[in-house]
């Protein structure tokens, strides 16, 4: 999985790119999450657009980074999340959790 | 006549993307709705996900057994590893809520046991563990052929 951050206005999108499952994913996206945390930058807008395809622990992947910036006062979003994950999301209910979005804009838009 | 695909490959993720490519390629000319189609390449890199991390221990030595087998009626995927097993029976009574947020673990069974019509499990005798799993083809009318 590669990972390319960009920032606007204090809201960083993660552009992920490959695929997210276990392994170093975990531990490369981890460490992101918390250096931005250190840096303060809360607002983290996820990426999905070049993302083939997510097993169970890429999900648990974002839910743990999910869980980590609302604990630190900050929220995570996704854009361009693909019918797969999609459905994973559905099937395990944390639709319900992850705000998801069809652009950045609107991700943008949200935090406001 | 049916079909039998076998593919068995070491236990690194990279593999994972050739597994869902097989799993395209197979479904191609299956009447699956695409939603179904989903739902198999995703509990299929789930039951091999699984193999790989719990039953192979993620040794790449250890190789994960994938044989796909095209009826009329269905695909039947049998997923074995090599590994010592678990109490699925067990682990089934008590599947932990997908929902929990602060799991970062624990999903795959579950996705695979929604997402499937037939989900198994069974120890072999001389160690590991296969994982069965089949998908009814539908008719229009959203009936079982």
């Amino acid at each position: 999985m590669k990972l390319q951050p960009k920032e606007h206005d204090g809201i960083v999108t993660l552009h992920l790119q490959g695929k997210l499952m276990g392994g170093p994913d975990a531990d490369v996206f981890r460490g992101t999450i918390y250096d931005l945390i250190e840096q303060g930058k809360k607002k983290i807008i996820v990426d999905l657009r070049s993302v083939n395809w997510v097993n169970s622990t890429g999900i648990g992947i974002l839910t743990s980074a999910f869980t980590t910036l609302r604990k630190n006062g900050g929220d995570l979003k996704l854009i361009h999340v693909s019918e797969k994950i999609q459905s994973i999301l559905y099937v395990t209910k944390l639709n319900l959790i992850f705000e998801c979005f069809d652009s950045e804009e609107e991700a943008i838009t949200s935090f406001e | 006549m049916t079909e039998r695909i076998v593919l068995e490959f070491p236990s690194e993720y990279s593999y994972l993307n050739m597994v869902d490519l097989l799993c395209g390629e197979i479904m191609a000319d299956m009447n699956f709705t695409r939603e179904a189609k989903n739902e198999i390449s995703i509990s299929v890199i789930e039951a091999c996900t699984n193999a790989m991390e719990h039953g192979n221990q993620c040794c790449p030595e250890m190789n994960v057994r994938t044989v796909f087998e095209k009826l009329p009626d269905r695909l039947l995927v049998e997923v074995f590893d090599y590994g010592r097993g678990f109490d699925f029976k067990e682990y089934m009574q008590h599947i932990p809520d997908p929902s929990d947020i602060h799991k970062l673990r624990g999903r795959g069974i579950f996705i695979m046991n929604s997402m499937m019509d037939v989900l198994s499990f069974e120890m072999l005798p001389d160690g590991g563990m296969k994982v069965i799993l089949e998908k009814m083809i539908q008719n229009n009318d959203g009936k079982n052929n």
